[in-house]
């Protein structure tokens, strides 16, 4: 996130839409220079930094994105601090010798000091050595580059902007369960449609809870946070109403748009799936098992079956499978209403023995499968191969 | 039909053509989970009209419980039994507004004493919530929580910060029966609201010095916390629980360099203002700033207009005017107020002060305060963080350098030397710069307290 006042020339309200200037391949000659400039700056205090910065680079950059991308720098540099005495030391001592020798400064300085054992000049060099503007810079990390700087400053701009949101629209096409998950985690409310487009396979509306009342930023930092997770879908748009400059402006977003990525979501949740996974492949090997397939939409929200099992001879014999593991009774029973209510056939619940459903609460066409700490990979080969060939005779 | 508490809202497990949801207080359909939901500041209302109607419901909302430990006796000034008395009458939802250094803090203390179901204290700073721990701690006998400055320790009396709260009180709304607001003069902008629109709680205490002007930020405090229930002026108490109090208006020049740096400046900035203000007579300084954003022009006038208000932040002749008041009350315990922090470090290592800022850690501030009521400090310098709410009984000198935020910031600095002592007689420093906006902004602040 970078402060309100840098948006002002770092996007653009046009009609009823915000415009963000990002970065691009044309800033990375002055980004390399900004670059250079903090590492010439490097162990000295950031007050000198800031002082620098005020001025303009040697070469041509525009204002507004120099000081957004610096603040993106800086954020990236460590700051340590330099100082001779504790600083908190130096102004328990020095502030005691100016009570006691008021109006006598420099005889305050010289008993401060050599109560502290150190000089005057050592004493005034901590004083306040730990304040934000007085400690030293440490060097940008070396292996960052104008492309990488510039990626995260569009990222940092396109949060911020979201942070003036309450409710996103995501229309999106692969990796869905990340976002979802995300958002879940984060208390906010996911709700599905239909996509509006062909070339996506659902459209999510995520708010929070309060946004319902009114047009709340409380949620504005979650909604960010989804930001650099949809670069790994494979196709998304992203649309927001955001209050920029006292005016509600529309924000998009969309595949290609030049953002700083998450890591790499997890192929896994848990050492369990990837266990069961192992085992399961080396159990089956006419069997193909699926991470995250598509999701299926129900009552208005998407499950999202943890593997697909697909007989490779056979791709219409296919089953999913949904692993209700440790977590808290809420969940667990949000989850099997979900489950319930998508009425999905050829579905294999394996359900920790400790989470105690009832039976009644069990999706009617599924096959159980309890297990304590460990999925039984062969309990799950005997329900796929016993049913497919019962199918199949 | 069964309510229960989701994130900071009251959500209704009923039938969407249930005929008594519907008209309930503040709810409404929430079509992304197919339920009714309403604001957890509802809940009081809504209970009761329920109950009215004399409608059955399974109330999962609430996990206030009563507080474990015990109250002290509180003893009250007659105008704060007052104070709680009207708090009272007013069906515990109410505003008590009495000037700063009356005893705000007890008027709270001895409300939840009455109360004594699990209560949340909303302060603004870090500084006020070590203050508030240290005031109850004092009277009551029991485990508190804190929430900000790095804590997140939640127990039946918990006190935090209003960014503590915005941020946790969609997890915590339902565990307070009680909710102080300090400074309650904060809320009401729909800026942050959401930290008391999330908690259930039905008694509410807001308090304040200086509450909003009658307009909307003034009905919706009404409505989320109560209204006015209680309201005395600072002339009220002055000589018997305040102490008297001297304003001195010490009026300085610029030297001639900072003459004429002053004047450049405001050549470049006091045409394009007045051009605005003939076009736009009843515009106010926010709209200004907005419209000059939009041009090369206007928004060099306002880099020239932030560069006049550094200068007259801490020129030569109030550093002088400083150090000769210093040298006069060496004996006395001095507030120094600066417009920021840069000015407040500079005063300190000019004349060997301890600044309070934001920067200076807890343990450190708590110490400094510490040794200024020991005496082993007699003077303090801060740009905001001393502003509001802390208490700081033993000063009674106050040099109000500079100041940003205008009448109500002043009022606050004001009151921070106002707590009563034997023979005490506070005395207040308001340096101005003469001929330029100063002068009239020590006016504006002049008339803010005469009407507080």
């Amino acid at each position: 996130m970078v402060p309100g006042r840098l948006l002002k020339y770092t996007c653009e309200v046009r009609g009823s839409e915000v415009i963000p200037h990002f970065l691009g391949d044309h800033d990375h000659p002055w980004l390399r220079v900004l670059i250079d400039e903090f590492h010439r700056f490097a162990g000295r205090p950031r007050r000198e930094l800031d002082h620098r910065l005020q001025e303009p680079l040697p070469c041509k950059s525009p204002p507004g994105k120099r000081a957004l991308a610096a603040h993106t720098l800086s954020r990236l540099c460590r700051e340590r601090q330099h100082a001779p005495v504790k600083p908190r030391d130096a102004r328990r001592a020095l502030f005691r010798a100016g009570r006691k020798y008021q109006g006598r400064s420099d005889v305050a300085w010289s008993v401060a000091a050599h109560t502290l054992n150190v000089s005057p000049e050592a004493l005034r060099e901590s004083l306040f050595a730990d304040l934000p503007t007085e400690r030293r810079l440490a060097p940008p990390p070396s292996e960052l580059s104008p492309g990488e700087l510039a990626l995260r400053t569009n990222l940092s701009l396109a949060q911020t902007l979201l942070f003036r949101a309450s409710s996103v629209r995501i229309e999106i096409l692969g990796n869905a369960r990340t976002i979802v998950r995300h958002a879940r985690l984060r208390g906010l409310i996911c709700t599905v449609r239909a996509p509006s487009s062909a070339e996506t396979e659902c459209s999510l509306d995520i708010s929070g809870p309060f946004a319902l009342f009114r047009r709340t930023l409380v949620y504005g930092r979650f909604l960010g946070e989804l930001v650099p997770l949809l670069a790994w879908c494979n196709r998304f748009h992203l649309s927001a109403e955001c209050v920029i400059k006292e005016r509600i402006a529309t924000l998009r977003l969309q595949t290609g748009d030049p953002i700083f990525p998450s890591r790499e979501p997890r192929r896994f949740d848990s050492r369990l799936e990837r266990r069961f996974a192992r085992e399961f492949s080396k159990l089956a090997p006419n069997w193909d098992l699926i991470r995250e397939p598509e999701p299926v939409r129900a009552d208005g929200t998407l499950i999202f079956p943890d593997f697909a099992l697909w007989r490779r001879d056979s791709p219409k014999r296919r089953w999913l499978l949904e692993i209700v593991g440790f977590w808290t009774p809420d969940y667990v029973r949000n989850k099997l209403a979900r489950l319930r209510a998508a009425r999905l056939t050829n579905l294999i619940l394996c359900i920790d023995e400790e989470r105690n459903c009832a039976d009644e609460e069990l999706p009617q066409n599924a096959f159980v499968v309890r297990f304590r700490r460990r999925i039984d990979a062969e309990k799950v080969v005997d329900i796929v191969e016993r049913r497919s060939e019962a199918e199949s005779t | 039909m069964r309510i229960r508490f989701d994130r900071g809202t009251l959500l209704f497990e009923v039938d969407r053509r249930h005929p008594n949801v519907s008209a309930l207080p503040g709810v409404m359909w929430d079509p992304r989970v197919g339920a009714y939901r309403a604001p957890a500041y509802r809940y009081g209302k809504i209970i009761a009209e329920l109950d009215d109607r004399g409608i059955g419901i399974s109330d999962e909302v609430s996990l206030h419980r009563r507080i474990p430990g015990r109250f002290h006796r509180i003893e009250l000034r007659p105008y704060q039994e007052a104070a709680l008395d009207a708090w009272e009458l007013s069906g515990r939802r109410a505003l008590v507004v009495l000037p700063t250094g009356s005893g705000k803090t007890r008027v709270a203390l001895a409300a939840a004493s009455r109360c004594l179901s699990s209560a949340v204290c909303l302060v603004p700073t870090r500084v006020l919530l070590d203050q508030w721990c240290r005031e109850i701690s004092r009277v009551y006998a029991g485990p508190i929580g804190r929430l900000g400055d790095g804590d997140r320790r939640v127990e039946a009396i918990t006190v935090s910060t209003f960014e503590s709260a915005y941020r946790h009180m969609p997890r915590l709304g339902n565990r307070f029966g009680m909710l102080v607001v300090d400074e309650a003069h904060h809320f009401g902008g729909k800026v942050k609201d959401e930290a008391i629109e999330m908690c259930i709680a039905e008694a509410r205490l807001g308090l304040t010095a200086t509450p909003p002007a009658p307009g909307e930020a003034a009905g919706r405090l009404a409505d989320l916390i109560g209204p006015t229930s209680y309201e005395l002026l600072i002339s009220d108490l002055t000589g018997q629980f305040l102490a008297d109090l001297d304003l001195i208006t010490i009026s300085v020049d610029l030297t001639p360099p900072e003459r004429r740096c002053y004047e450049a400046e405001m050549g470049r900035f006091r045409p394009v203002f007045l051009r605005f203000r003939r076009l736009s007579p009843t515009s106010s300084w926010t709209d200004f700033v907005r419209s000059a954003y939009r041009t090369p022009e206007g928004r060099c006038a306002l880099d020239s207009w932030r560069r006049a208000r550094k200068l007259l932040a801490f020129p030569r002749r109030k550093a002088e005017a400083v150090r000769m008041l210093l040298r006069r009350h060496r004996n006395a315990r001095v507030l120094v107020f600066t417009t920021d922090n840069e000015t407040a470090y500079n005063i300190a290592q000019t004349h060997l002060i301890m600044p309070i800022t934001c920067d200076i850690g807890r343990t450190e501030r708590e110490e400094a305060l510490e040794r200024f009521h020991k005496g082993e400090l007699s003077a303090l310098v801060s740009a905001r963080v001393l502003n509001e709410g802390m208490d700081v009984p033993e000063a009674n000198v106050a040099v109000v350098v500079g100041g940003a935020m205008g009448r109500r910031e002043h009022v606050q600095r004001v009151g921070r030397i106002l707590r009563p002592a034997q023979g005490k007689r506070a005395l207040v420093y308001e340096l101005v710069v003469r001929g330029t906006g100063e002068v009239r902004q020590a006016f504006r602040r002049r008339q803010g307290l005469g009407s507080r």
